[in-house]
């Protein structure tokens, strides 16, 4: 992998032509998460930390293996544990890495109104840039998948970013590297999809799971992120994976056609008034005005 | 591990049971998930929780702690029943075919024959192969003549006067020799006074037919006719069609006899932690000789260990009764180096007609050369090479043993190295207040932990540490990464590790501290005499720094190497000139020639250099075997025993796993690993692939003192059990099992502590350590107890609370965390409710958050009683109760 | 306000000159239009990619995120200390329903057709309504927006989903207030000459007065003959 792949795609808030465009990309990159060969065993979580350089943080037992409740600004990948009761007396434990999905269609960009501050790469990772982000948390509410954190005290937002400073050097993100039962696997969209879907294809012919199948889900135009999971039409029971999601409505009608809707408004109001001005003029002004005279 | 952790992936069907490597062993489970990804193999796993690998099974059993052997009997009687067998591997590669001898009793009533209630052990002298070669065809004769096993009447009563007298004098008769190597095993009978002990006849009889009724086979068959799914049902409470289910779902492999499919078994020390430990292994051996999956590749009995480097010290006498590369300890009867080598040298035993390797024969070049190590120059001939400055045992020694002698105030002090004697138990109360008896205690660790503070330990007053008189002393250890050796993992295989970084502050690495505290006792032995001076004195201590001496010196004494030129023509090169490193232990030599610290580690560091800081990691074969990759004990074997892997004409069973093969132009074995075997055995030999038994063939039936409790495995219920043993209530738990008599050894009953408890470890952490690491507490903060839904319903219990757990011994406090992965459960017709608890924490460590009083260590409830061959403590299955704190 | 203060709304000086706008007041009204001025400016940064260079000239985006928040304050309380000023005089009279009649004669000019209008017009009065609940809507909106973790509960997003309604209602009024604005300023600015002379010096030529103010002017007028003045331009200038 080149640092060619690290050319922008888009940017957040950004006028006018994207730099870098043009250049020919080698290809989109994807972290294929195994859902039915993940252990939970949360090395991902340590070695995320640890290269990232995050400060290990007091968590509190919550009737649970898993590490905390929600990933946090400074904790972006989290393996979430759920004990599913699979209704004829057996159970499944259920564990999913839960970090960024690096979407095609990032709501957290399209949100976002800060210059730079978030980052589409043409390899595909969504990259969040603190020293230009603004802290409004536009961002936290365009993704459909609850990533962005805010912190409180830089007031900035933060998130997995694909380790984007390994990638750009031609090494697999942290949490891929250290993964003991390789559960995931890193590489081009296209080869993780080809794999997920034999993969999933292996579940279904030789397993219980006979709806094995792979997430990319196409209200986000994909992601950079896919799973494989044991039943594809109950991602919800993988602690809140969205079964479709998509970019909120709010977020789009805003981004979207209202913000347009209010510059032709503020367009047309100084239309309006200097062509009222050409028209009419100023009013006209009274002599005795002029002269500060009663009449 | 017979096999090794790579050869997984070559399997098409794996039980894990008495283990969650998932959960303890990540990086290995990695194998797991290659075979069920790359060979489609299924995943039987059999836990009392639904933790971590049974998320990846593709069927999970929930069974009842401490009743293993009923369900792998159950798997046994099954495959037997369903003719899931290779009746080729089994009557040519297993004592199968064997005649016990008359006399012999199966334990119907719990009890096998030769009983001896008073010593509460075994005459072993019934256990044993009929003498008289092959006797193939008179089976109907045999069984005209009601020439069956013995009833229990007639046995028992037999047997039991013999065992008294030979108990009344020297040591005990029938202890075990259930190590991992297994040992010179059917010799180590009476000594002292006692007469000659019972050997194993020289001309077995056998009948290649399988049909003789007491031919191991039909004993085997009646044995475990017994474990119906109705009864396995009852005791380990996994409902029957879903026992039915395992059972055919493992037992597949070896459909109508066909040898190309291969089953593993994955263990860990949820089976060897219960007062029949050892014996579940034996049941796990059994199926899996029976099933033809021993030798083989993707196959074979796998022990994961659990911690980086115990193979290692169990391989150098990790148990007080064992020297390293599993020699017997000497005895006080041993009055000379050839009686003792008399009495640990086993003969070959076997029918007329086959052939036997008996690799123990070699015990006396091995014995000499270790003594050689130790002693150097100072063992010579005349002087039995030092033999006599070896300890001689005249009783047990084992862990509790001693934690118990220190209680009762016979042992004075400790030194701990490497373990946190008081946090990993059992019985930790008892180990506190022994602690308190003694007159010193020397700790060796990186943290301060458990032992070394026992004198802060929850519910201590301040009167009563002004009472404590013991004098502690902490020695700053080394971790892990500080130092540099080898790490034995629980594939065999010896792999050299540097340090990453030097020690901090004042710590200094093992060896340092061990030499200089060795010198200094040296140092007062010349000064003062003392009692018997010499075998300090004239240990070797060859170090080029004696203070501090330097592994790869020790690493190439344990390899060992020539005293003198040791010549052998039909080995290339055939010489090795004196000083030189040897390349395997072929080459040892009883007369002093040789010296070698181990000799299963022989060959780990020939002339050539360390073999076990290779790492080239290619695979020619694609079999996992990596054979330039450290260095695997035996000889760089990775499959034990893979003579079994071909058939009788020295063909692989499965053409697509090929390991080794009779290559009949150069007339020898030869293969993609190293042949476990003699190299020149022709097949027509019929030379048992089971080289270190003196028969040759794997024993589905242990004669003699192999086993201390039986040598068939028999369900026994833990020492603490919620229900009368369904098969015989009058013998519930093993008879053999010795109960300790302190006030403070309370074995708690049903009725009082109704609740099964059991004990494990969780990914997150690493023993009683990282609960001093940030990372780790971060991960899984707080200690808490595993508790079914329905249970906490009946207490009023929220995920999150606290509660308290009693057993007859002590109390536990932690956080309830309700779960649907463990179920009620119906045990003998009875609601039963099972518990689990993470051992990790302690009263020291990071804050956890929790009153000192509370901050109580797991194994303060689990029972001091081990298990009667290996010594290993019951943490798995006792009885506790439950209530709100 | 004290009785004894002699410079107020219709006080004549020199006889020539009236004031129309004290001193606080016109503090009132630039502390308004300058904050309003700056959260437009950052407003529209944000709003939109194409006006965020703006953002750059002043200071980058954290720097006016930062900011806006806290000038919408200073605008809000501008806006409330107006309002305790002004709120009567913003009231809908009978003759302001009258001068609405005659708006399209005030655009075109033609204000010999414009029924007389008080102190302030109708129009003035419907632009400052604007600003007063405009003003109120995106104050509490922006609290919201200068906080929205407080959507969150805990780890979950809570209410986060109403952000977005939230910052298009925000949009929304803002959008109102600058339709208005841009009105004000062309009006004050452009269109009427003098307005702007008015609220920056605070005193306009009584002819303007007027003219613009009829009403006003003759109550002023009447006023003025029913008490005593003494009062310099100086004095009522450092009121």
């Amino acid at each position: 992998m080149s640092n060619g792949l690290m050319e922008i795609k888009a940017i957040s808030g950004h006028r006018g032509g994207t730099p870098g465009q043009g250049v020919s990309r080698d290809y989109d990159v994807c972290k294929l998460v195994d859902t039915t060969t993940c252990i939970g065993c949360k090395a991902c979580e340590v070695a995320c930390l640890e290269w990232n350089g995050y400060e290990f943080r007091d968590t509190t037992f919550d009737n649970t293996y898993q590490t905390m409740p929600d990933t946090a600004w400074n904790f972006w990948n989290l393996i979430r544990f759920n004990e599913v009761d699979n209704g004829d007396g057996t159970v499944s434990w259920l564990m999913r890495k839960d970090q960024c999905m690096h979407c095609e269609d990032p709501g957290c960009l399209a949100a976002c109104p800060a210059d730079g501050a978030i980052v589409q790469y043409r390899n595909g990772i969504v990259d969040f840039n603190q020293a230009n982000c603004i802290g409004c948390q536009y961002c936290v509410t365009g993704c459909p998948f609850n990533i962005p954190k805010f912190n409180n005290v830089t007031k900035k937002v933060y998130k997995c970013t694909l380790c984007s400073d390994r990638v750009g050097a031609g090494l697999e993100p942290a949490c891929i590297k250290s993964c003991p039962t390789g559960c995931l696997h890193f590489g081009s969209k296209e080869d993780m999809l080809a794999l997920a879907n034999q993969r999933a294809a292996q579940i279904r012919e030789n397993t219980s799971h006979k709806n094995a199948g792979v997430y990319d889900p196409e209200g986000v135009g994909g992601t950079h992120v896919i799973y494989v999971l044991h039943d594809k039409d109950k991602a919800e029971q993988y602690g809140g994976l969205p079964q479709d999601p998509s970019v909120p409505f709010f977020v789009k009608m805003w981004k979207g056609p209202l913000k347009w809707l209010g510059g032709i408004a503020m367009g047309l109001g100084v239309a309006a008034v200097f062509g009222h001005y050409v028209r009419y003029g100023p009013k006209p002004v009274d002599e005795d005005v002029e002269q500060g005279r009663l009449k | 591990m017979t096999n090794g952790w790579v050869d997984i992936k070559n399997t098409d069907m794996m039980l894990i049971m008495g283990g969650n490597p998932a959960e303890n062993h990540p990086c290995g489970f990695k194998w797991v998930v290659e075979a069920k990804k790359t060979r489609n193999a299924k995943l039987v796993v059999v836990d009392p929780r639904f933790q971590r690998t049974a998320s990846q099974a593709d069927l999970f059993c929930q069974i009842r702690a401490g009743t293993d052997i009923a369900f792998l009997g159950g798997l046994l009687n099954y495959a037997i029943q369903n003719n899931r067998y290779n009746k080729d591997y089994v009557s040519n590669y297993t004592n199968a075919a064997f005649i016990v001898k008359k006399g012999f009793k199966l334990p119907e009533d719990g009890l096998f024959s030769g009983y001896d209630p008073a010593g509460m052990k075994y005459d072993v002298s019934t256990w044993n192969y009929e003498e008289g070669g092959n006797v193939t065809g008179t089976a109907a004769a045999a069984i005209a003549a009601g020439d069956g096993p013995a009833t229990s009447d007639s046995a028992s009563a037999a047997a039991t006067p013999v065992s008294m007298k030979a108990q009344a004098n020297g040591p005990k008769g029938a202890e075990g020799q259930g190590h991992q190597a297994g040992g010179p095993v059917g010799v180590a009978g009476k000594v002292g006074a006692a007469p000659a002990p019972p050997a194993l006849p020289p001309n077995i009889a056998y009948d290649m037919s399988l049909e003789h009724p007491r031919c191991v086979f039909q004993l085997m068959k009646k044995q475990y006719s017994r474990y119906t799914p109705e009864m396995v049902e009852s005791i380990t409470g996994i409902p029957k069609e879903q026992c039915i289910k395992a059972w055919d779902m493992y037992t597949s492999v070896r459909k109508d006899g066909d040898m190309k499919k291969v089953g593993t078994i994955i263990y860990s020390v949820g089976w060897t932690q219960h007062t029949f430990g050892s014996q579940i292994i034996r049941t796990a051996a059994m199926a899996q000789l029976l099933l033809g999956n021993a030798g083989r590749a993707g196959g074979g009995v796998n022990a994961l260990r659990g911690h980086s480097n115990i193979q290692g010290a169990t391989d150098l006498a990790g148990v007080f009764d064992i020297l390293p590369g599993y020699l017997k300890v000497p005895v006080p009867a041993d009055t000379d180096l050839k009686t003792f080598l008399t009495r640990t040298t086993p003969k070959a035993a076997k029918p007329k007609e086959w052939d036997s390797f008996n690799y123990w024969s070699g015990t006396p070049r091995f014995m000499v050369s270790f003594l050689k190590a130790m002693y150097g120059d100072a063992a010579k001939k005349e002087n039995d090479f030092a033999f006599h400055y070896l300890p001689k045992i005249d009783k047990k020694f084992s862990w509790v043993e001693q934690w118990d002698n220190m209680y009762t105030g016979k042992v004075k002090g400790l030194i701990s190295f490497g373990m946190n004697g008081v946090a990993i138990g059992p019985n930790s109360k008892k180990n506190i207040e022994a602690l308190k008896k003694a007159d010193f205690l020397v700790v060796c660790d990186i943290y301060p932990e458990e032992t070394s503070s026992f004198w802060e330990s929850p519910g201590i007053t301040k009167e009563d540490q002004a009472n404590i008189k013991t004098e502690v002393y902490r020695l700053p250890g080394a971790g892990f990464a500080e130092k540099d050796g080898t790490f034995v993992n629980s594939a065999r295989w010896l792999q050299w590790k540097w340090a990453a970084v030097p020690t901090p502050g004042d710590a200094k690495v093992d060896q340092e501290i061990l030499a200089r505290i060795f010198l200094k006792v040296r140092e007062l032995y010349q000064k003062e005499g003392g009692k018997f001076p010499d075998a300090i004195l004239n240990a070797s201590w060859a170090y080029t720094n004696p203070n501090n001496p330097s592994l790869t010196e020790v690493a190439k004494e344990i390899n060992g190497k020539a005293l003198a030129d040791v010549k052998d023509e039909k080995q290339t090169p055939p010489e090795w000139k004196a000083g030189q490193q040897l390349p395997g232990f072929a080459w040892l030599r009883d007369d002093g020639t040789t010296s070698c610290g181990n000799w299963l580690y022989c060959g780990s560091w020939p002339e050539s250099g360390s073999n076990t800081q290779r790492r080239d990691n290619a695979d020619p074969s694609g079999l996992g075997i990596h054979p330039n990759w450290g260095w695997s004990w035996p000889m760089n074997r990775r499959v034990m025993y893979n003579r079994a892997s071909c058939d009788l004409n020295g063909k692989p069973w499965d053409p697509t796993r090929k390991q080794v093969w009779w290559n009949e132009a150069a007339q020898k074995w030869v293969g993609n690993d190293v042949p476990d075997f003699k190299p020149d055995s022709k097949p027509a030999d019929h030379m048992g692939p089971f080289i270190m038994t003196p028969e040759g063939v794997a024993r589905l039936f242990v004669p003699l003192a192999g086993m201390a409790d039986g040598p068939f495995p028999e369900h026994y219920e833990p020492i603490e059990s919620p229900c009368d043993n369904p098969l015989h209530p009058a013998h519930s738990n093993s008879p053999v099992i010795k109960r300790y008599k302190t006030e403070l050894d309370k074995y708690g009953t049903a009725k009082d502590f109704n609740i099964v408890c059991t004990t494990y470890r969780l990914t997150e952490h690493y023993h009683y350590w990282t609960k001093n690491n940030p990372m780790s507490v971060q991960l899984q903060p707080e200690p808490f107890v595993e508790i079914p839904v329905e249970l906490a319903d009946e207490l009023g219990l929220k995920g999150g609370e606290k509660v308290k757990v009693s057993s007859a011994r002590s109390t536990y406090y932690a956080k309830a965390m309700v779960t649907r992965r463990i179920k009620p459960m119906t045990i003998a017709g009875k609601k039963t409710y099972q518990v689990g608890i993470p051992i990790h924490w302690g009263y020291k460590g990071l804050d956890d958050g929790r009153p000192e009083a509370e901050r109580t260590p797991a194994n303060l409830l689990s029972p001091t009683v081990t298990d009667p061959n290996a010594y290993t403590p019951e943490f798995k299955g006792f009885l506790v109760k439950i209530e709100k704190a | 306000m004290s009785s004894n203060v002699v410079v107020r709304h219709g006080t004549d000086l020199r006889g020539d000159e009236i004031v129309r706008y004290t001193l606080k007041e016109r503090m009132c009204h630039w502390l308004a239009g300058l904050s309003y001025l700056y959260l437009l400016a950052t407003g529209l940064a944000l709003f939109t990619p194409y006006l965020y260079w703006i953002a750059y000239v002043l200071g980058g985006g954290p720097t006016i995120r930062f900011w806006h928040p806290w000038v919408g304050l200073i605008f809000a309380f501008s806006v409330l200390w107006m309002h305790s000023m002004w709120a009567s005089d913003m009231k809908t009279t009978r003759e302001d329903l009258e001068w609405r009649k005659g708006v399209k004669a005030y655009v075109t000019n033609h204000d010999h057709l414009v029924p007389p209008a008080g102190h302030f017009n109708s129009g003035q009065k419907q632009f400052y309504w604007i600003m007063y609940y405009g003003g109120l809507t995106l104050l509490v909106t922006g609290l919201i927006m200068w906080f929205p973790e407080l959507l969150s509960n805990g780890g979950g997003r809570g209410l986060h989903w109403l952000l977005p309604v939230i910052v298009i209602v925000h949009s929304a009024a803002a959008l109102i207030t600058i339709g208005g604005f841009i009105i004000h300023v062309y009006m004050g600015v452009f269109f009427v000459a003098g307005g702007f002379q008015g609220i920056l010096w605070g005193h306009v030529p009584a002819a303007w007065v007027k003219a613009h103010h009829r009403l006003w002017y003759e109550k002023v007028i009447r006023e003025d003959r029913s008490r005593t003045s003494s009062t310099s331009f100086k004095q009522g200038a450092d009121d």
